[in-house]
């Protein structure tokens, strides 16, 4: 009992209370009986669903290894990856050249100046030479552009060349990649050919003045197995290391997984298929100018990673099922709560439930009912909002935790279910409420300013709200659109993101420096009103109120006109 | 002296104004109510609307003060608590059962749910709608619905409860039941506003009246002081009887009558300047012409001709 004798229950907000109570419940049992209301909340669970399934989709698509850098293809055909050609330092464009293969091993030559020129012996020759053969390789073939000498050789076992025995000096010295027959001049039972090009035989050469030859041997043959493929498909990770001597010989001791809660930064990295290693003749790469070569530099600020600046061909070709499944889901979940959730459930839920909530009173003629009652024409607007709210806001936050469940259950981990995820689905389910507010504040507004023209005024702004949103996802540094609900939401939403997954600046440096491709740097930025202190708090702070600020000016508003409106 | 025994009226009007455009509503108007029924006349467009729109706050006046209990009801929605008002907008939740709509209404005067609910039950026990009271609105007549809005006005026990036009529309038995859930509300001496634009209607509730006309007040007091005035107004009484010739005789002979006629058979139609003592008379000369009357009928006393009495006098 107070000082008046009435008791507790008898006070004027409790009495507010009640009033409130009476107009909310009267507003949700409103909404409940409109179909439009049914149709827009319908759709947004629709919406959802077909996202989800999209998110399904993906997942298991994504999750499929890819081969980064490329290095699994076999481009000749000989039956050995790149990869290990690579390691090998074969070529992987020529067929004849596989790891294993024999090797033309160079002995001499005689050049165009030189004194003697003669040699005899069982080689393999390249140039030009008057050749007394007394065996010839009649299988030394390759390609024709390598300039193989076409022997032609009969059933005998002799080959069957033109004779120019008679021909001009000038015209049999041209002839190239071929040879010709000059016949036994001596006598001794051994014909001699002009050779011009690769052969291989044994016999003494006479190379003509002006004119090279060079000969060498074949090693031996070995056989090398092939791998298969897929051990050049996500053969070289991602590696971090403890400490920073990581060119130690133990560095697979050191190794620790990236995305974990120490924040890395300095050198990392380990060529792990070797293939920057054995780049620029085995000189290395230093890309990213560090002083390492073949490393990734891991850049930290305020103990997160800012920068990945890797050296080329190192951690090329991370395994997809540790990163991408992860990147993705990210992505889905940013994705989803700014696209779908603040935009489009923001923008449509306010358009179709809020503009006529005082307006639509009036047009009916029953506002005359509510008005003869002992509540003030704020605390009516400030209470139908309130009602419009009850039903809005409960719809998002619940969709927005079913959704997030559901992901949660399907995303990658190996928990059952991702707990970390669900702050970011209450982050979006609170940022889109907020623009529940906001915008039902406005569209209300606006349905009273113009009862005839509002619905257009709103459909002018909600032009605007969705161009400012769309471009502040891809580019929240952009001062126009902080003039803008859809921005200050989406604000909160990447503050959120930062706040549940602290490490996600890490994962967008990962994505863009392994080229992931998976969409989260497009989806997601640091947010960006931290007045400074890059606080993802004081950025999440900071959007509230302006969000708040922003109803509370256009419940203002709509306050001011409601209350100097006479009602016929 | 306390602040009590200086009570303001329940309604003050003082010199109000109120045009929309071109248009007058109310021409400066002045006006005091306080205790008992009142009814207010006025032909369509005479500002009866206006009038009570004035006074529930749901416009301003152009010109002059309007006071409930006192206090500004544009300005302040205190006043609402001790008003009922029936509006002479048709429009309900139809969705809602009757039981629904006063009681969520009532909760608007800060009851609780409990409260509301016996409170709502209550009074539409008292317009007789006990029985439907958990039906949709949507299937109530219209004298039904009538009675829904006057019930929302009287739940919560109001001291000034106004009713625009509440018999317009309404078959015979359901005006008959408004009229007289209006008139025990008066003697549960409330304050009582009654529009109509039909005087017959009013007559069988209350006797103090206010004339509106073209937004300016034309008369205001009690319903036969101001036919009084009309004394002097030629006036007609037609009665059907038996024989009107005899009857004519001894009106003649004793009545303030300066003339007869016998429109048709069995009918006399007396003339008179005083009605009040015409009909002062009537009753002695009917026991004394000892034949039976079927009807006793005042044509001209009805709100045109009473109107266009009152204009022709103002003039």
């Amino acid at each position: 009992m107070d000082s008046k004798g009435r008791s507790l229950s008898e006070t004027v907000w409790t009495r507010m209370d009640r009033k409130a109570g009476a107009i909310i419940e009267l507003t949700m049992r409103q909404l409940r009986h409109r179909i439009s209301t049914w149709v827009v909340l319908g759709v947004g669970v629709l919406l959802m669903a077909l996202l989800l399934t999209f998110y399904i989709d993906s997942v298991r698509e994504s999750f499929e290894p890819i081969d980064n850098d490329g290095d699994s293809e076999d481009n000749d055909g000989d039956g050995y990856p790149l990869g290990q050609e690579r390691k090998y330092g074969t070529w992987d464009w020529d067929s004849a050249e596989y790891p294993g293969s024999s090797i033309y091993i160079p002995e001499s030559d005689i050049d165009w100046n030189d004194a003697i020129r003669t040699e005899s012996g069982n080689k393999s020759w390249t140039g030009r030479a008057f050749f007394e053969a007394s065996w010839i390789d009649y299988d030394y073939t390759g390609d024709w552009y390598d300039s193989y000498v076409d022997w032609n050789p009969n059933q005998e076992g002799t080959p069957e060349l033109a004779d120019c025995s008679d021909w001009e000096y000038e015209d049999i010295i041209s002839i190239w990649s071929d040879a010709c027959d000059l016949g036994d001049g001596d006598g001794d039972g051994l014909t001699t050919y002009f050779v011009a090009g690769k052969w291989r035989g044994e016999g003494f050469a006479t190379v003509p003045e002006e004119y090279y030859l060079e000969w060498g041997y074949w090693t031996e043959e070995v056989y090398v197995e092939p791998e298969p493929p897929e051990n050049y498909i996500d053969e070289d990770g991602i590696d971090c290391f403890e400490g920073l001597d990581l060119r130690e010989e133990d560095w697979e001791g050191n190794r620790v997984e990236c995305p974990s809660e120490q924040r890395l930064s300095g050198s990392h990295g380990f060529d792990n298929d070797g293939d920057c290693l054995s780049s620029n003749e085995g000189a290395g790469d230093d890309e990213n100018r560090n002083g390492i070569k073949c490393d990734v530099q891991w850049i930290s600020s305020n103990g997160v990673v800012i920068m990945i600046d890797r050296d080329d061909l190192v951690d090329e070709d991370p395994d997809e099922q540790e990163y991408i499944g992860e990147l993705i889901h990210r992505t889905f979940v940013i994705g989803v709560g700014k696209m779908a959730f603040v935009i489009l459930l923001g923008l449509f839920i306010p358009l179709f439930l809020s503009l006529g909530l005082v307006r639509d009173e009036t047009e009916n003629g029953t506002l005359h009912l509510l008005l003869s009652k002992p509540i003030h024409r704020a605390e009516f607007i400030i209470y139908r909002l309130a009602g419009y709210l009850a039903i809005s806001g409960s719809y998002v936050i619940a969709l927005s935790l079913v959704v997030g469940l559901a992901s949660s259950i399907l995303g990658p981990g190996d928990q059952i279910i991702r707990l970390g995820d669900l702050p970011v689905w209450l982050g979006i389910g609170v940022a889109t409420t907020m623009v529940l507010v906001a915008y039902g504040s406005m569209f209300n507004a606006m349905g009273l300013i113009s009862p005839k023209y509002g619905v257009y005024l709103c459909i002018v702004f909600g032009i605007w709200e969705f161009m400012m949103g769309s471009f502040s996802i891809i580019n929240p540094n952009w001062t126009v659109a902080s003039v803008s609900i859809s921005h200050w939401a989406l604000q909160m939403i990447d503050a959120t993101v930062l706040l549940a997954w602290p490490d996600t600046i890490q994962w967008a440096a990962m994505d863009q420096a392994f080229e992931f491709e998976s969409g989260l740097s497009a989806f997601w930025q640091p947010p960006v009103h931290t007045l400074g202190t890059s606080s993802a708090g004081i950025a999440l702070l900071n959007s509230f109120i302006v969000l708040s600020l922003v109803s509370i000016t256009w419940i203002f508003i709509a306050k001011s006109v409601f209350s100097r409106r006479e009602i016929l | 002296m306390t602040i009590e025994n200086q009570r303001p009226p329940a309604v003050l009007i003082d010199q109000v104004s109120k045009w929309y455009g071109q248009v007058i509503g109310i021409n400066d108007l002045s006006l005091a109510i306080d205790g008992g029924v009142t009814g207010v006349l006025g032909p369509n467009g005479a500002g009866k609307s206006t009038l009570f729109k004035l006074m529930m706050g749901r416009i301003r006046p152009n010109q002059g003060s309007v006071r409930l209990f006192g206090v500004d009801p544009w300005a302040n929605t205190s006043p609402y608590r001790r008003v009922g008002y029936v509006s002479e907008s048709e429009k309900l939740y139809e969705w809602m059962t009757a039981l629904d709509f006063v009681s969520t209404l009532a909760r608007l005067h800060g009851m609780t749910r409990e409260e509301a609910n016996d409170r709502s039950a209550h009074v539409l026990d008292f317009v007789g709608l006990s029985e439907v009271m958990h039906k949709e609105l949507g299937k109530f007549s219209k004298g039904m619905r009538q009675r829904v809005k006057i019930a929302h006005a009287l739940v919560h026990d109001p001291e000034l409860i106004i009713l625009d036009e509440p018999l317009h529309g309404c078959d015979p038995l359901a005006r008959t039941s408004i009229m007289s859930v209006i008139r025990e509300m008066g003697e549960q001496g409330k304050t009582i506003l009654v529009s109509s634009h039909i005087l017959e209607e009013i007559e069988r509730i209350t006797e103090q009246i206010v004339i509106l006309h073209n937004g300016r007040l034309l008369a205001i007091g009690n319903l036969h002081a101001i036919r009084g005035l009309l004394d002097k107004h030629p006036h007609r009484i037609l009665i059907n009887c038996e024989d009107p010739r005899s009857l004519a005789g001894l009106f003649v002979s004793e009545g303030p009558v300066f003339g007869v006629r016998f429109p048709r058979e069995g009918q006399l139609e007396i003339q008179t300047n005083n009605l009040s003592a015409a009909h002062s008379i009537l009753p002695s000369i009917v026991v004394k012409s000892n034949q039976k009357i079927t009807s006793i009928e005042n044509p001209d006393d009805n709100l045109e001709s009473l109107l266009g009495y009152l204009i022709k006098e103002g003039s």
